[in-house]
């Protein structure tokens, strides 16, 4: 862990050419690797899509069509770019760099090597000490946040400048969604800064090395944290990406493309480039926090930074996989559903877990809460009185909803009567 | 500032690639304009209506719903980073205030705030259930309106022709 004041005296440094160098090294690495990442997930989501479809997928161009992606863009190089006589030009043109540029930059706060089994996690380039991470920042989390909201803006915008029906309530449901879920990935999230105390995404990882319970499961936050806020925040992720089964955004049958109906040619592909780069950003951005991001053991041949590599590959792999795992398996919510869901179920469970699991802290630590002389025994009470308040909280809700239900029936003149089985 | 200007470098970089992009598209791609062409999407239908400069006030509301979350967010964070230094007293007092938010947004709850979609209703009391409703009172007969205008003229003439019979069965076609 840094210490703050160390920090301040960092960032106050003049800079130096070794420090313009690893800036702009590592801004064309991570451009790079992120456009090649975009360009394999895509590929990666059309082949297991159409495994789980019982279809071939992209098989031509390239081995295994790997460069059907490329194939794709160039085309779009090649078609007429349209701009609506309805629609607001400047916002029109405007649009797509808002979304794409939030894209890029989300994918600076995360650490992708190193070796922090071992080591602190920093290997030495240009005659200096640095993670393999774009930018350190002490605030990564924050940044990571602002930057997945800043994206909003790009789809609501296009939605909104295009002069037309379609992409204008698919633009009004992507920015109603995105806000429901944005508070439920906030609070699920919190949950991971209580048991790291910092903000900074190093600091987190550097928590997950090393082991956790008995010597062989991993101290990964997943486990660390209680499964809960893992499961929070990868149901509000997905719909934060307005990945299926929360695409509502683009509902082909109701919306025909949704926020970007009016785009087309080089337009829509970076609209399309910016929601793939989002989905592995949002990937590796839960590996950090969940999952040990490159921390892991090391087993020697390979130099310990790139078994950090190693790591956090195979864990964004699989994390993928889950995502384009519910796009095959998972129907579209409605839209009262989708709401229910992030309102009645999602904030709520975050918010309560959240602060029993701070409660259980506090109450392990010496001296903060003197119920009884040991911290178990302490931690038992307040367990026990969480409890006891959890249950309640959740009778009032329940009875909150039946009260909305009954206001809405006697509205329409109906009399409440419980509900049949079918 | 160092820290920050890896991230400066990669803005810049992702709004070149864009930039560069369409200027790309501007060499490559054609340019035949027509008029539909450039006219708002709606399947081939002259558009009717302009788009909605309304929306429910649900949205609004979920807007506002969403500020008081974030700013409980807001003062959730430094808690969780600092709550070791801070112990029962800040337990307590984000207790406190994680308590009067759920006890407003019970509230909001209970007056149907968050309410969407369709009214849950039994079975029995479910007004599309009863006898009254029957094809001939359900189903609306398509009309004309969103047509081409061509289309429209031929239909009248039909219209003044024949049977209202035949006009309603040569319509959808």
């Amino acid at each position: 862990m840094q210490d703050p004041k160390q920090d301040f005296l960092e960032s106050n440094s003049s800079l130096d050419l070794g420090d313009v160098l690893l800036a702009s090294g590592k801004g064309v690495v991570a451009f790079v690797v992120l456009l090649v990442s975009v360009m394999l997930m895509v590929w990666f989501e059309r082949k297991v899509v159409s495994r789980l479809q019982n279809r071939i997928g992209p098989n031509i161009a390239g081995p295994f069509g790997l460069l059907q992606t490329l194939a794709d863009g160039t085309k779009l190089f090649f078609k007429e770019d349209i701009i609506p006589t309805r629609s607001d030009r400047f916002v029109f043109q405007l649009a797509p760099y808002l979304s794409l540029v939030p894209a890029f930059l989300t994918f600076a706060v995360v650490p992708i090597a190193g070796d922090f089994s071992s080591g602190d996690g920093r290997v030495e380039m240009f005659g200096r000490q640095t993670f393999i991470q774009v930018a350190d920042v002490p605030i990564g989390i924050l940044f990571f946040l602002g930057m997945s909201s800043l994206g909003i803006y790009g789809i609501m915008l296009a939605g909104w400048s295009s002069g037309s029906k379609y992409p204008l309530l698919g633009s009004v449901r992507a920015s109603a969604q995105a806000i429901s879920y944005e508070a439920a990935l906030g609070l699920s999230l919190a949950a991971v800064l209580l048991v790291s105390e910092s903000l900074r995404t190093t600091d987190i990882v550097a928590r997950q090395a090393g082991e956790g319970f008995f010597g062989i499961v991993p101290n990964w936050n997943v486990l660390v944290t209680g499964v809960i806020p893992f499961v929070v925040f990868l149901i509000a992720g997905t719909a934060e990406l307005n990945r299926p089964p929360f695409d509502l955004v683009e509902a082909e049958q109701e919306l025909v493309g949704g926020f970007h109906t009016e785009y087309s040619s080089i337009r829509f592909a970076l609209f399309f480039l910016a929601e793939f780069m989002n989905t592995v950003t949002m990937g590796a951005i839960i590996v950090t926090l969940f999952f040990g991001g490159p921390s892991g053991p090391n087993f020697g041949i390979l130099p310990g930074w790139l078994w950090g590599f190693v790591w956090f590959f195979s864990k964004l792999i699989v994390l993928l996989f889950t995502f384009v795992w519910f796009r095959g398996t998972l129907p579209r919510l409605r839209y009262d559903q989708l709401m229910n869901l992030g309102w009645k179920i999602l904030i709520p469970v975050s918010l309560a877990w959240l602060l029993i699991l701070g409660g259980i802290r506090v109450a392990q630590q010496p001296d903060a809460i003197n119920l009884t002389s040991s911290a178990q025994a302490n931690t038992y009470i307040v367990l026990g009185i969480a409890g006891v308040i959890f249950c309640f909280c959740t009778l009032l809700l329940l009875a909150a909803v039946s009260t909305a239900r009954r206001e809405r029936l006697k509205t329409e003149g109906l009399v409440a009567v419980p509900m049949e089985v079918e | 500032m160092a820290q920050y200007l890896p991230v400066v470098v990669l803005a810049v970089l992702a709004t070149l690639f864009a930039a560069l992009s369409f200027v790309a598209s501007k060499l490559l791609a054609p340019r035949n304009p027509t008029v539909e062409k450039f006219a708002p999407y709606e399947c081939g239908i002259i558009p009717g209506r302009e788009p909605p400069e309304r929306f429910p006030v649900r949205f609004y509301l979920v807007a506002m719903l969403f500020v008081i979350f974030d700013i409980e967010i807001v003062f959730l964070y430094p808690w969780a980073v600092a709550h070791q230094g801070l112990g029962l007293f800040g337990l307590l007092a984000v207790l406190l205030f994680s308590a009067l938010v759920f006890e407003s947004f019970i509230y909001l709850i209970a007056q149907g705030a968050l309410d969407w979609g369709p009214l849950q209703v039994s079975r029995r009391q479910n007004p599309a259930r009863s006898a009254s409703r029957t094809a001939d009172s359900t189903i609306r007969r398509v009309g004309l309106d969103g047509r081409l205008s061509e289309a429209v003229e031929d239909d009248t003439e039909l219209s003044v022709s024949s049977s209202d019979e035949v006009t309603k069965e040569k319509v959808p076609v």
